[in-house]
């Protein structure tokens, strides 16, 4: 079976600042990273193949620096990667982005089941996986929590849904979006590592997965960001210490300084 | 002034430490500043009651327990005094009772709280800041652990294999002496004359103290004061578990960060495999900074443990061929350097019938983080078996060795653990510090026959590793529950002479009664074991 799975990179750390004057993400020199996301979809991938064979293929979209994330996932079992990088998918909303996913199909070899993180970190969004369902015209299942059957043909999974949990079947080709505990990311091993640092990654333009420029990046996204800012937080803690009547006296005061 | 409360039910947990002992006493106090201290050590003296110094209680060799007389509890003393660079190095000064956990925080994100601080420091500070990353080496399992705490037991961890254990980053020290002078010691400055060493009080008064004269083992080492010739005054006190003064204030060094850190673990199939192994990083690769070893005692807790406890379902699977792992972390200056290290351990795993197959590699941090929480979850899980079997039987109480061996003795004394636990049919897991040949080596007892097996299996180990020239303590110190191993290595005559030399500056035994040597050989008395 093929499996395709969707990479993001996403800022190493949650404690981003932003440009008071672009509203832009301060990158702080900080490397960026897998989406975690990403990772337990790609495990999920790997766990698959080994039980039915076949192949896992990588996907990810962004500068050229994201190829040592595509990397990291062949150096963690994956097959072979493809990165898509060109100045006309820059500045993508999830429509545009997703489109692009999708024109990767043109030219990647029939895949039986693609795999996304449920969402990233950093965008928050959980739209790509169903929109590239959408683009691509195949079932979508989105928080999936456990694949509790897989054959060639159809696959069952648990998913979140309101209030509770779903068992759902769908015919394949289709596209999965997994929670981060649906599975342990491995580690690479040092043979991994040794392999992955020759293994050819399949750099491509927009004009090499024949995609419509006019649906990619900032061409292609209707959605425009207004402003950007920090949420203020104004929750508050305090470590109370000493014995246990002096810290029975602090938490008094408090309790009288609510007036409650 | 600093209140001395007597010692009630609300306070007992100040009574026993990580060790598991129980003591007593009959008051306390929680000092904040260098004052406080003075007056609680004057009070004391006048009064001829013995002192127990104590920070965060992580301690295992019970040190930080009193037997009798007042505990004075540093926890308070939690504040980070200044920052100077020297050099190229950077120098951080903190109170005894900064907590490590703290300590590594406050440096990572370049934060303090500089309220207090003299213009100098505050600028230096700002300085610091906006220079590149440092990080302080000793890394203790433990990282509630005080620093005043670490000193005084010369703390290591597993980076200890590169950088060494905690005295090598204690630049200065302040001191108050049972007398209630200060002493201000900084490193490179006073050194001893031959075995001679002349201290000078902040007042002026000399104290001339003769060192024991026991040579030490060439090995890491946290068994009984340093002693050599002409050594630096500050390693006297480094290591001296509580009994010859109150460090009141300490001065640590701290490092470049290496820029990249990656950690391997690699499993093989037989120990023997991993012993060689080891022998082979330890001489062929060059940024090694640690080299930490898990048994298959170790692992089978740990396997045991992810099915027991949803709280350990995270941790990565271990293939059931695997009998025991090595765990390796590199610190490069570039990747490519890192990478060269990598292929190297690989080819070695190879030389030594293993497979680089069978490795997990952590360059992320996520991965960091898994590959932390398992060897975190080994003692964990440990205490928790320990903890179980307790339950059953009151007198259960897990046994770790903590003993070191010159490089040349790695196999011997492998070898010799084995031969006595197999002769002894004990259960047990072998974890720690294989790059020092430093294994703890822990007994699990089943009942209380084992328990007693074990306990006089530690005391053959100790006259077996003091032959090959190794610590009977290598990193958690001597305290009150290896005194007996401490004779066993030095013999009486240099216990007299350690006693002898405590005499000298603290005359009426004040501090940390019982530790190192049991309080009558203190008093020049003829010891019962």
């Amino acid at each position: 079976m093929n499996i395709l799975v969707c990479i993001k990179s996403v800022p190493a750390t949650t404690k981003v600042s932003l440009d008071p004057v672009t509203h832009t993400l301060i990158r702080d020199g900080r490397q960026s990273v897998i989406n975690p996301f990403d990772l337990s979809a790609l495990e999920e991938a790997l766990c698959i193949r080994e039980h039915l064979g076949g192949e896992v293929t990588v996907l990810s979209m962004g500068i050229p620096d994201t190829t040592r994330l595509l990397r990291d996932c062949l150096a963690r079992g994956a097959d072979r990667g493809m990165l898509l990088s060109d100045r006309a998918f820059a500045g993508a909303d999830t429509l545009a982005t997703s489109y692009s996913l999708s024109c990767a199909m043109n030219v990647l070899p029939p895949m039986s089941l693609i795999i996304c993180g449920k969402m990233a970190v950093d965008g928050d969004t959980a739209q790509i996986g169903p929109e590239l369902a959408g683009a691509l015209g195949i079932p979508c299942i989105s928080d999936v929590l456990e694949v509790k059957e897989i054959t060639e043909d159809t696959i069952i999974v648990r998913r979140g849904i309101d209030g509770g949990e779903a068992i759902v079947k769908a015919a394949l080709p289709a596209v999965i979006t997994v929670v981060k505990d649906i599975r342990n990311p491995r580690m690479p091993s040092i043979a991994g590592i040794r392999a992955a640092q020759t293994m050819e990654l399949d750099v491509r333009t927009a004009d090499g997965i024949l995609a419509d420029k006019s649906r990619c990046g900032l061409n292609g996204s209707p959605t425009q960001v207004v402003r950007t800012f920090i949420p203020v937080r104004e929750q508050k803690s305090e470590v109370i210490e000493g014995s246990a009547s002096e810290q029975a006296r602090r938490i008094i005061g408090i309790w009288e300084g609510l007036k409650i | 002034m600093v209140e001395i409360r007597k010692l009630t039910e609300e306070f007992e947990g100040f009574c026993k430490d990580e060790s598991r002992s129980v003591g007593y006493a009959e008051s306390i106090s929680f000092p904040e500043t260098e004052e406080d201290i003075r007056y609680v050590v004057d009070t004391m003296r006048a009064q001829g009651v013995p002192v127990t110094i104590q920070g965060g209680r992580t301690g295992l060799a019970a040190a930080a327990v009193p037997y009798g007389g007042h505990v004075m509890n540093l926890s308070r003393m939690n504040r980070l005094l200044g920052i100077r660079k020297c050099g190229e190095n950077w120098y951080i000064r903190v109170q005894p009772g900064v907590v490590l956990q703290n300590l590594r925080k406050a440096i990572e994100e370049k934060a303090f709280d500089t309220a207090g601080w003299s213009e100098e420091d505050r600028k230096a500070a700002i300085e610091f800041a906006a220079d590149g990353e440092y990080f302080y080496p000793t890394d203790p399992t433990e990282t509630s652990a005080c620093i005043g705490g670490m000193a005084a037991c010369n703390a290591s961890g597993a980076r200890t294999y590169r950088y060494g254990a905690a005295r090598h980053y204690v630049s200065a020290l302040r001191v108050v002496l049972s007398d209630g002078n200060l002493l201000a010691l900084r490193r490179g400055e006073v050194f001893a004359d031959g075995r001679t060493l002349t201290l000078t009080a902040e007042n002026g008064k000399t104290y001339c103290i003769d060192l024991p004269g026991y040579r030490m083992p060439d090995t890491k080492n946290a068994s009984g004061y340093y002693a050599a010739d002409n050594m630096d005054a500050v390693d006297l006190f480094v290591g001296s578990d509580g009994t010859l003064g109150v460090i009141s204030e300490i001065e640590l060094e701290l490092l470049p960060l290496p820029k990249v850190i990656w950690g391997v673990s690699c499993f093989f199939a037989e120990e023997a495999q991993a012993l060689d192994f080891t022998i082979a990083v330890r001489n062929q690769v060059q940024h090694a900074s640690a080299l930490e070893y898990f048994d298959r005692g170790a692992i089978a807790i740990l396997r045991r443990q992810k099915t027991l406890s949803t709280a350990f379902a995270a941790l990565p699977d271990v293939e059931e061929w695997a009998d025991c792992c090595v765990f390796v972390e590199l610190g490069c200056d570039a990747e490519e350097q890192a990478l060269d290290d990598l292929y190297r351990i690989g080819d070695i795993m190879k030389a030594c019938g293993g497979d680089e197959k069978n490795t997990w590699v952590a360059r992320t941090a996520t991965d960091k983080e898994t590959q932390q929480f398992f060897r975190h979850a080994v003692p964990e899980s440990t205490n928790m078996l320990i903890d179980e079997r307790k339950r059953k039987d009151p007198v259960i109480t897990k046994l770790g060795a903590d003993m070191s061996v010159p490089d040349e003795h790695l196999k011997d004394v492998v070898a010799y653990y084995r031969k006595t636990l197999h002769e002894n049919n004990l259960e047990t897991a072998v974890w720690g510090h294989i790059g020092n040949n430093h294994l703890h080596v822990n007994v699990l007892p089943r009942d209380a026959e084992d328990y007693r097996r074990g306990k006089a299996l530690y005391a053959k180990w100790a006259q077996k590793i003091t032959e090959m020239g190794g610590a009977v303590s290598a990193e958690h110190g001597v305290g009150k529950l290896k005194r007996d191993f401490l004779t066993v290595m030095y013999g009486e005559k240099y216990i007299r002479e350690m006693a002898a030399m405590k005499k000298q500056l603290d005359p009426c035994l004040m501090f940390g009664r019982g530790n190192l040597f049991a309080p009558e050989a203190a008093e020049g008395k003829e010891v019962m074991h």
